[in-house]
């Protein structure tokens, strides 16, 4: 296939700074002293990210992030191939909103990868007393998870890039694997029954549409 | 493989059908209702039973029908199929010979045996003919092929509707045809110069026309319980009424006008997505009402508006549109669109952000719009309201009045002011009819008319006493060359 589409979710407490995130991501702005972003369609983003020369286009799924939409969100991460769990870096409890949706993810959807991203990490760099999340206390999660993590500022734009590069290329790597098993398979058939075009595995699918 | 599994499964169960139903082991025949010839004459010969006889022919008539052609169909047009396929592996020449007697043979088999009795409507022959303007972009076997597999999909959606088969079949061969597609147009060398976008195109054109052809099955197929989930929510949304914007924490500033407009655009896109046939067609619809949704919350909050005050905003929306069979188009879109569009893209993302809403309103609950226990039952029962609900923006028929009666005294005060006006030019114009008579009367009095005697008309040819003093009048002379004439002390020079 030679257009690949992937779907990414970006989960976490409200205020954490995912739309930020996004904003940061796709328009490379973050504006503290303008409250206004003229833009319409904030919640949706999709870029065209290249890794090793093959592209692959991330579509990036904001989600509402108060309790009260809680238990719609899992409509939001169906079928989605990636999820960036974000928590603020001055804010404990953002961090617990990251345990439960971890829990939650890896319950439903098995085939979604992990990302951790602590947000605001330009406050904490200003003044290290903020903080309230440490990598220490982060990066257990993290392995427990398999999950990469990341300490992002949407502010300076530190490590955004990184974040989702790394996650287009999971994207990419994932799309390729599952390509080739399937190639895999479609191969073996096709060796068994070489010497029959008819026979081949293609034709037999077609009158399945029929 | 699975079409062996399909043609087994038919064959088996016509095999049940031929033996015999009272289980001795024989062959039944059609025509004696399943049983055999021994045990029809046993069953049916009486004559007490002559009645219920010709009863059950009739039935037995109507039950022959579609078994007869779900058997001869598709295996005549997997017969074509294989045909093709055989013709398309040989040489250059072979092949093309073969083709034309095969795609002849396909359009005047296939075409009118099935779509004569649906009625060709406007919509199907648009979308027939956007697919055919694309189609023509391939070469030939790839076109014909393309058309097979999409007739054949919709024979088979057919066949399923009219064996009356559940939603969920139906949308396992959509979603199937879908796959099948993608796969055959990346892997089939038939396809190998269609360039990606084109097939992109032409699946989504193909998707298309096959739903609006198949809507009047597909959409809100009786198998289904879509009809009672539509009127529940239905139910649920009247009964949400009262509910405002303010309760679901949504930033929406009715007060102004252009929101109100931009609210008024959204539930008319929201309610439109019913009329529209195609699963993509329908999904934007969806899109748009969303832009309109993102406008207005740009328009009534200063700040980035992002999916936390999105989803809300689409809640009230939803819940002052009540779009008509809003179940039925979510599951109809679930089942049948192609299944890449609502995994990615963002008529994916708006789509699922409407299916949230409608997951909320479903299961609504005091806490969801902070709102105490006992309160919430009383609106809900319709005792009291909300003290925000009776404001004057709440009601469509209200808020006509007030912008009508906020018209009326516009009106008022220019109506007025032209009055003022006019009145002030009636003065005007009395003023200047007097000031005009009045300087009138005043160059009259500085320049006062006054008569001078009649002047006497001259008698040029009268006598008069001046004629007297006047000289006497010039005598002709004659002239003469060099000579000096003197008249009356006149001197005249003649040079000559």
């Amino acid at each position: 296939m030679s257009k690949i589409d992937a779907k990414v979710v970006l989960l976490g407490k409200a205020h954490v700074g995912k739309t930020c995130l996004v904003n940061r991501y796709i328009r490379g702005t973050f504006d503290s002293t303008v409250p206004y972003q003229n833009t319409i369609g904030a919640a949706f983003g999709s870029k065209k990210e290249t890794v090793n020369g093959k592209s692959i286009i991330l579509g990036i799924w904001d989600t509402a992030g108060h309790e009260r939409y809680e238990s719609m969100v899992k409509l939001y991460y169906r079928g989605a191939m990636a999820a960036i769990l974000c928590f603020d870096l001055t804010d404990k409890t953002s961090f617990d909103r990251v345990r439960f949706w971890a829990g939650e993810l890896r319950q439903m959807e098995k085939g979604c990868k992990l990302f951790l991203c602590g947000t605001k990490k330009d406050l904490v760099d200003y003044d290290a007393y903020k903080r309230e999340i440490t990598v220490k206390t982060a990066k257990p999660l993290a392995d427990d998870l398999q999950a990469a993590l990341f300490e992002t500022s949407s502010k300076s734009g530190e490590n955004i890039e990184q974040l989702f590069q790394s996650v287009a290329k999971y994207c990419l790597q994932k799309t390729e694997e599952d390509e080739r098993k399937q190639h895999g398979e479609e191969d073996r058939i096709r060796l068994g029954r070489e010497k029959s075009y008819l026979l081949n595995r293609r034709c037999i699918r077609i009158p399945k549409c029929l | 493989m699975t079409t062996a599994k399909k043609i087994v499964k038919k064959i088996h169960v016509e095999e049940s059908d031929l033996l015999c139903k009272n289980g001795c082991g024989y062959y039944g025949n059609v025509a004696w209702q399943g049983f055999c010839s021994k045990c029809y004459r046993e069953v049916y010969q009486n004559a007490k039973q002559a009645q219920m006889e010709h009863d059950a022919a009739r039935e037995g008539k109507l039950q022959q029908k579609p078994v007869g052609l779900d058997v001869v169909v598709p295996l005549f047009s997997k017969f074509e199929e294989k045909k093709t396929q055989q013709t398309n592996k040989r040489s250059h020449t072979v092949r093309s010979i073969f083709r034309k007697t095969s795609s002849k043979d396909v359009q005047s088999d296939q075409a009118p045996v099935r779509k004569e009795p649906y009625q060709v409507n406007v919509e199907t022959q648009q979308a027939r003919s956007e697919l055919m303007e694309s189609l023509k972009q391939l070469k030939r076997p790839a076109s014909q092929d393309f058309i097979k597999c999409t007739q054949s999909i919709i024979e088979r959606l057919f066949q399923c509707s009219d064996q009356g088969n559940s939603g969920q079949e139906m949308s396992e061969h959509t979603q199937d045809f879908y796959q099948g597609m993608v796969e055959r147009m990346s892997t089939n060398l038939l396809y190998k110069e269609v360039s990606a976008e084109l097939s992109e195109t032409l699946l989504d054109r193909a998707e298309k026309f096959m739903m609006v052809k198949m809507y009047g099955s597909t959409f809100c197929p009786p198998t289904t319980d879509d009809e009672q989930k539509d009127l529940k929510i239905q139910t649920q949304i009247r009964n949400l009424h009262w509910v405002t914007a303010q309760q679901l924490d949504t930033p929406i500033n009715e007060q102004d006008p252009q929101v109100r407009n931009l609210v008024d655009q959204a539930i008319t896109e929201i309610i439109e997505m019913n009329s529209k046939k195609a699963p993509q067609d329908k999904l934007s619809s969806i899109v748009q009402c969303s832009k309109n949704i993102f406008e207005m919350l740009q328009l009534s909050k200063s700040g980035p508006t992002n999916a936390d005050d999105f989803l809300p905003a689409l809640i009230y929306i939803v819940l002052k549109a009540n779009p008509p069979l809003l179940q039925s188009n979510i599951q109809y879109i679930t089942r049948f669109s192609n299944p890449m569009r609502l995994m990615s893209g963002e008529a994916g993302y708006f789509f699922t952000n409407l299916c949230c809403a409608v997951a909320f309103i479903e299961n609504i609950t005091a806490e969801s719009l902070s709102l105490s226990q006992e309160e919430f039952d009383r609106y809900m029962s319709g005792e009291a309201l909300p003290p925000h609900a009776g404001n004057k923006y709440m009601c469509e028929g209200l808020r006509l009045m007030y912008e009508n009666l906020k018209t009326f005294a516009e009106l008022q005060l220019r109506q007025e002011k032209v009055m003022s006006e006019a009145l002030q030019l009636q003065q005007d114009m009395k003023e200047f009819k007097e000031s005009f008579k009045r300087e009138v009367q005043n160059v009259l009095q500085r320049t006062p008319l006054i008569i001078k005697p009649r002047k006497m008309k001259v008698q040029i040819d009268a006598d008069s006493d001046i004629l007297e003093e006047l000289p006497p009048p010039l005598l002709p002379q004659l002239v003469v060359a060099q000579t000096v004439a003197i008249a009356d002390g006149n001197l005249v020079q003649n040079d000559g």
